[in-house]
């Protein structure tokens, strides 16, 4: 007995469950390492007539998640991935997949494959869930002449200047590389910027500046470049070719009591200079050289309204939006091209992050791929963001 | 093209240079008295503010009760880079976003 009550009395006491973790912690305890998984998708149906030629097909489901690892306060790597549909095939791409780290609170180091600052519309504007329009303007996307991304390093941060804000970016990339014809003769002389591995030693440098000049942020005004002296593969005929982007954009956003509710202002301009080199074409069985001045320029505006203050309900979630956009490639070129675009859109914000987009879109074309025409379209389209 | 890129790449080398120098030197502010006073009849924007403002600019604003505050760490540290936001911004906004959830 006293053996046993003397080795019970003495025993450890500090583990008797009673203030064990798992009781007296708080229920939900936050660590600094937090990982997360967001995105966006969207479906809808389209209907297309180009000069007389219909066709409708309901459009497959697009699915973007980005993953978020938050590594500390400070440390952080996001990747995004893009699942779509396209010509009856699965299409996998990373959008980007960089890791980033707050070097103090004005500047920001980034590393690996990240949208680039090239204007607004790629880095910010372009997922489905923020894009007003169920398309891109002109100039975007395949065979546009606006970069959207790029493999290498960037340093970016914000100002607060006491009301009006600046920010910057500055970055250095692989670069474009040039398509001389050798696979595609009908795009010679084109950049492709999907460069993973570079053609050559040469990077591209880039960035943008952006200035808010006013206190409430409504305005914002922003001048890009993209420059690289070589896009041609190394000891090629094309290495030396280089080539010199710029890129204005604008934006202005406010809600407006005199007209019931926020009106949206957003435009980009972007120019393209590449050197002029000499190509090749084949006309029935015959080499035949020929140059063109290798410039280029895109535009547009888009205009959108949401009557934010209105009484009713249904209203308020209603937004109208309109866009004008244009393309002009190189006179000469096997792509030579000049578009008009006009689209207009109506849309219905389910939450802050779920739209239901309609939308109608013409465009006037001479050149490009399908020989220009006018091709009209309608398109429904969902878009959700998580 | 060749001198315009020569001269970008030099632009942008001494800006990163300079940029990481000033970047990584010491952030101690050696001069405080006269700032002091000046915080205290600074008139500063509140984070819902910011949150209105901020977020519009891109996307409609986000709802704060969405995500728990975990998920807002993240995605202010996320959305700070993505649309360069100034650090006063995002953590006004961010303590918004946390106290309105």
């Amino acid at each position: 007995m006293i053996v046993g009550f003397g080795h019970i009395t003495y025993g450890q006491t500090y583990n008797n469950f009673e203030t064990d973790s798992v009781t007296a912690s708080q229920p939900f305890k936050p660590s600094k390492t937090q990982f997360m998984i967001r995105g966006y998708g969207h479906t809808g149906l389209n209907f297309m007539n180009t000069e007389g030629e219909k066709e409708s097909s309901y459009v497959g489901s697009a699915f973007a998640p980005i993953f978020l690892f938050k590594h500390s306060d400070r440390l952080m790597f996001e990747a995004e991935l893009e699942f779509g549909l396209e010509d009856n095939e699965l299409e996998v791409g990373l959008e980007y997949a960089d890791v980033m780290y707050i070097l103090n609170k004005n500047m920001t180091v980034r590393a690996g494959k990240f949208l680039l600052p090239f204007g607004t519309f790629m880095e910010r504007l372009h997922p489905a869930w923020i894009n007003r329009l169920p398309t891109t303007p002109l100039g975007y996307g395949h065979d546009g002449i606006a970069p959207s991304s790029g493999i290498g390093v960037e340093l970016r941060g914000a100002f607060d200047l006491g009301g009006p804000k600046l920010n910057y970016a500055v970055y250095s990339t692989n670069g474009p590389r040039l398509k001389d014809g050798s696979l595609e003769p009908e795009e010679a002389g084109m950049l492709m910027f999907q460069n993973f591995e570079d053609n050559n030693t040469s990077k591209a440098f880039g960035g943008r500046i952006g200035l808010l000049p006013f206190a409430d942020s409504s305005t914002e005004i922003g001048f890009s470049t993209y420059s690289t002296s070589k896009v041609g593969t190394t000891d090629s005929e094309y290495e030396n070719t280089g080539a010199f982007l710029y890129a204005f954009d604008f934006a202005f956003i406010k809600q407006i009591p005199a007209i019931g509710g926020f009106i949206d202002i957003k435009g980009q301009y972007n120019n393209s200079d590449i050197d002029d080199a000499t190509y090749i074409e084949i006309e029935d069985d015959i080499e035949e050289e020929y140059t063109f001045d290798n410039k280029s320029d895109s535009f547009y505006a888009q205009l959108s309204y949401r009557p934010t203050m209105a009484s009713n309900d249904f209203l308020k979630k209603l937004e109208l939006v309109g866009r004008y956009s244009n393309l002009n490639t190189p006179e000469g070129a096997e792509w030579e091209e000049q578009s008009d675009q006009y689209a207009f859109g109506l849309n219905y914000w389910l939450t802050w992050r779920s739209v239901i987009k309609v939308a109608y879109q013409t465009t006037d074309s001479v050149g490009g791929h399908d020989g220009g025409g006018t091709a009209n379209g309608f398109f429904m389209h969902w878009a959700i963001g998580f | 093209m060749k001198t315009i890129h020569k001269i970008f790449t030099v632009a942008i080398l001494l800006f990163i240079s300079g940029g990481t120098i000033v970047g990584c030197s010491s952030t101690k502010n050696n001069y405080t008295a006269a700032t002091d006073v000046q915080e205290e009849f600074k008139m500063e924007k509140s984070g819902a503010q910011m949150w209105g403002e901020a977020c519009n600019r891109c996307h409609l604003a986000p709802s704060p009760a969405d995500y728990n505050d975990t998920d807002w760490s993240t995605i202010s540290l996320h959305m700070r880079v993505r649309a360069n936001l100034a650090e006063n911004e995002i953590a006004k906004i961010e303590t918004f976003l946390k106290s309105a959830n």
